[in-house]
């Protein structure tokens, strides 16, 4: 069982309410080594965090804590650092930025950090690595001057971590990913924020995650999901629901890397990802496209870089079912989708077609719709055996994509891998559009069963 | 090109007559580096207790021009041998290495106003490797134990007579793993990175670390040396020899991280050590998972015979601190290390990766 700090009851409830000046905590209300920290003392700080024993605490004052250098804990479990409140305690790296440095960066089991603000990080505000059993709560990772190029990559980055909890937090501004969960087993993301974002919140080569009651907007894409090419996790039950996906028109200003591919106006895209479960979320707004089912070929077209070594893949893949060779696996394919339950309002009426060369389905959503709305969830179709554009039982569904009751769907198969190769500009006659229910996309069930919910941290009990 | 020839030579370690190496494992490290008796700094130059061996490497890591002066000391009948984590080597309980980091007013002249910044400690002990930093005070009289790093400016005249500033950090003590972790089975371990016996061999230095007896269990006919940079002429090199020497760069410079074993660099599945054989792996119209602004607006890392379109070259290049690799250790370009993964970039056969 993990040693929490024991915060007493009232500290508890006002620290939920995080609106409230009257949040303070203080070593008096911790159980166990507790030290606090005012912003006259980060040079204390600084050598405290190198310091460390497993149980400290680490409490900081209200204000500005300008660092010159990032917040590096490693080598002790169980150490939690608390600030006030995520509008009065802030760490700020501006003082760091001709450093290559992160803002608070954790390597230990069992690490809590919450109710602070983490700022103008060069690199990632939030990085946690290589642990187990972390707590992010009420914590907002921003950049001050607003979405832009210049800033870091990563707001709330939790890697190869398993089990952690992401919850009431924002993540703001990143020029990657605002909220993202890497290559990480158990993960529960809930009732975040994210917004000014590349991609809001980004669930990549994880195992096991429960997403829910978060709010994306404003961002480029707004939830996406994908596995990178010859990552050794491959990414499988990750169930989104109980989310709100609303106005993700930014422009993309991502300087580089697979997010910037993605058209603005991408309220989720799936890619390389299975076992991907979709329900009672909300897509309104978002003008390329709701919902993308994209094969990991739609954007890295050569198999062979998505061969994972056999003695390299990592986690629970045994019953996925997945492509192999000669000692190697596969994870391109986009398979055991389900989507039901959800509501969509509006999306798809003016794509992204800034970029042919980069955002080429944005292009390609926007010739082919010509102005008209494009469908809710758009299915490249790459790889499957039979296609049709008007007769649905010639049409394969070999990935099992599965599209239930919705409010608002439609539904297109591109067709892309043929539509791209053909080199003429599409038409609706060219892809496949099938009508409510959308067969032979109507299955209702995951393949293999529901999805496995992620895990909560130890101690933490709902 | 040339690499700057004398960065630091071999110090011929001037024996510090009054240092005694006093080396206790079972105590936290001293406060003050003069504590363990294993050296002092006397003018331009460290000097060593006896015992302690200075060395070099023969592809150095390039930490902003700082020039370095390395030494170990082996407690009296030990020995290192290989098998090491990383491809370094094993080196016994007791063992000791500084790196002292300094900045001679004028890389032009390096052993004259040299200020040392720092030295980076490492002991082995029973648990394994400890990593520490000490930071030098104003007189150069010792080295306090600095657990939370320092952050300064420090201004010298580059090998080109051109004045730099680099933003110098001092790495916390927590930081030192960010390049020296390394996965052994199940677990993270510390290790050094550059006492590995291929990159010993200059000068005659490992054959003479073995009939020293400090070094056992290796024949130095079976190693391959890296490629001393000291003075290399890029422009001379055969392709063979432009390609051993480019990976000999990025196996010291990057594959502390960028290795199967890595820690840091695992994620990337861009593995630069010396040992890979995957074209993809080493980077060749591979596309980053996550660059960030790393990636300069470019696709691939590496295009071959198209370095300006290659990321593993703009990161070396460039100065911005939010794109700039190695994550730790430097704020300026090491134009010379540049221009050899450049030359070694061009000279492959160009594949435009489409």
């Amino acid at each position: 069982m993990r040693p929490l700090p024991l915060i007493f009851p009232l500290a508890l409830v006002l620290a939920a309410c995080t609106e409230s000046t009257l949040t303070t905590i203080s070593c008096d209300d911790v159980d166990g080594a507790c030290e606090e920290f005012t912003v006259e003392d980060i040079d204390a700080l600084i050598d405290r965090t190198n310091t460390l024993e497993d149980g400290l605490t680490l409490i900081l004052g209200e204000g500005d804590f300008m660092l010159d250098n990032q917040l590096t804990l490693r080598g002790a479990s169980d150490i939690s650092l608390l600030g006030q409140g995520m509008d009065l305690t802030v760490i700020d790296l501006a003082p760091a930025s001709e450093s290559q440095v992160n803002g608070v960066d954790s390597v230990g089991d069992g690490f809590l950090i919450q109710d602070l603000t983490i700022q103008n990080a060069t690199k990632d505000a939030l990085r946690v690595e290589d642990s187990s059993n972390i707590i992010i709560r009420r914590v907002r990772t921003t950049w001050s001057a607003g979405p832009s190029s210049e800033n870091g990559a990563y707001g709330i980055y939790p890697v190869r971590v398993d089990h952690v909890l992401v919850e009431d937090s924002e993540a703001l501004n990143a020029s990657d990913a605002g909220l993202y969960v890497g290559q990480c087993q158990h993960a529960v993301i809930r009732n975040n924020d994210v917004r000014g974002n590349v991609a809001g919140l980004e669930i990549e080569n994880t195992q096991y995650a429960d997403v829910y009651g978060n709010m994306a907007t404003d961002n480029t894409a707004g939830i996406v999901i994908f596995d990178l090419p010859g990552n050794p996790i491959v990414g499988r039950d990750v169930y989104i629901h109980d989310n709100t996906i609303v106005d993700n028109n930014r422009d993309n200003f991502a300087p580089s890397g697979i997010v910037r591919a993605i058209p603005a106006g991408t309220g989720t895209f799936m890619l390389a990802s299975r076992r991907v479960h979709l329900s009672n979320n909300t897509w309104e707004n978002n003008d390329s496209v709701a919902v993308a089912v994209l094969s990991g070929l739609a954007i890295e077209s050569d198999p062979a870089t998505w061969a994972i070594q056999d003695a390299n893949v990592l986690g629970d893949v045994d019953d996925l079912g997945l492509m192999t060779g000669d000692g190697v696996t596969f994870n391109f394919r986009t398979e055991n989708v389900l989507i039901e339950g959800n509501t969509f309002i509006g999306n798809g009426t003016s794509p992204d077609t800034s970029d042919a060369e980069l955002r080429e389905l944005g292009l390609l959503l926007g010739l082919l719709y010509g102005g008209g709305a494009v469908d809710s969830v758009v299915y490249d179709g790459i790889a499957e055996s039979g296609f049709s554009t008007t007769d649905g039982t010639a049409v394969s569904n070999d990935n099992s994509v599965c599209i239930g009751a919705n409010e608002g769907t439609s539904v297109v198969n591109l067709n892309l891998a043929e539509v791209l190769a053909s080199g003429e500009v599409p038409t609706l006659d060219d892809v496949f559009r099938p009508a409510a229910p959308f067969a032979p996309y109507d299955c209702t069930a995951l393949p293999g069963g529901a999805v496995v919910l992620g895990e909560l941290p130890a101690g933490v009990s709902e | 090109m040339r690499f700057i020839p004398c960065m630091i030579a071999v110090v011929l370690s001037a024996c510090g007559g009054d240092l005694t190496p006093n080396i206790d494992l079972t105590e936290p490290p001293p406060d003050q580096l003069s504590d363990m008796g294993l050296m002092a700094w006397d003018g331009n130059a460290p000097v060593y207790a006896e015992g302690v061996h200075t060395y070099t490497l023969n592809t150095p890591l390039f930490s902003d021009y700082a020039v370095k002066h390395r030494a170990i000391y082996l407690p009296e009948g030990t020995s290192a041998s290989p098998g090491g984590p990383a491809d370094v080597l094993d080196f016994p309980v007791g063992t000791v290495i500084l790196k002292t980091f300094s900045f001679p007013a004028d890389l032009r002249s390096p052993t004259e106003g040299v200020d040392p910044k720092e030295t980076r400690m490492m002991r082995r002990t029973e648990e394994g490797w400890e990593s520490w930093p000490y930071l030098w005070n104003d007189d150069n009289t010792d080295a306090d134990l600095a657990v939370g790093g320092n952050v300064s400016v420090v201004t010298f005249i580059d090998p080109d007579g051109e004045s730099r500033t680099s933003q110098y950090l001092v790495p916390q003590r927590n930081q030192c793993s960010e390049c020296h972790q390394i996965e052994q089975g199940e677990d993270v371990v510390m290790a050094p990175i550059g006492p590995k016996p291929r990159n010993l061999t200059a000068s005659g230095q490992l054959q003479t670390w073995i009939d020293a007896g400090i070094v056992t269990g290796l024949d130095t006919a079976s190693v391959d040396g890296a490629v001393v940079t000291e003075g290399l002429d890029i422009d001379a090199l055969s392709g063979e020899e432009l390609n051993h020497a480019a990976r000999d760069y990025l196996d010291i410079n990057c594959a502390h991280c960028h290795r199967p074993d890595g820690v840091q660099g695992v994620t990337s599945q861009l593995f630069l050590n010396y040992e890979n054989t995957n074209d993809f792996n080493l980077g060749v119209c591979k596309r980053p998972g996550s660059a960030g602004l790393g990636g300069g607006g470019l696709i691939y890392d590496i295009v071959p015979g198209n370095p300006d379109e290659s990321i593993l070259a703009f990161r070396m290049e460039t100065e911005d601190p939010g794109a700039m690799m190695p994550l730790l250790g430097r704020s300026l370009a090491h134009n010379e290390g540049v221009d050899l993964i450049r030359a070694w970039i061009a000279n492959m056969p160009a594949d435009d990766c489409q």
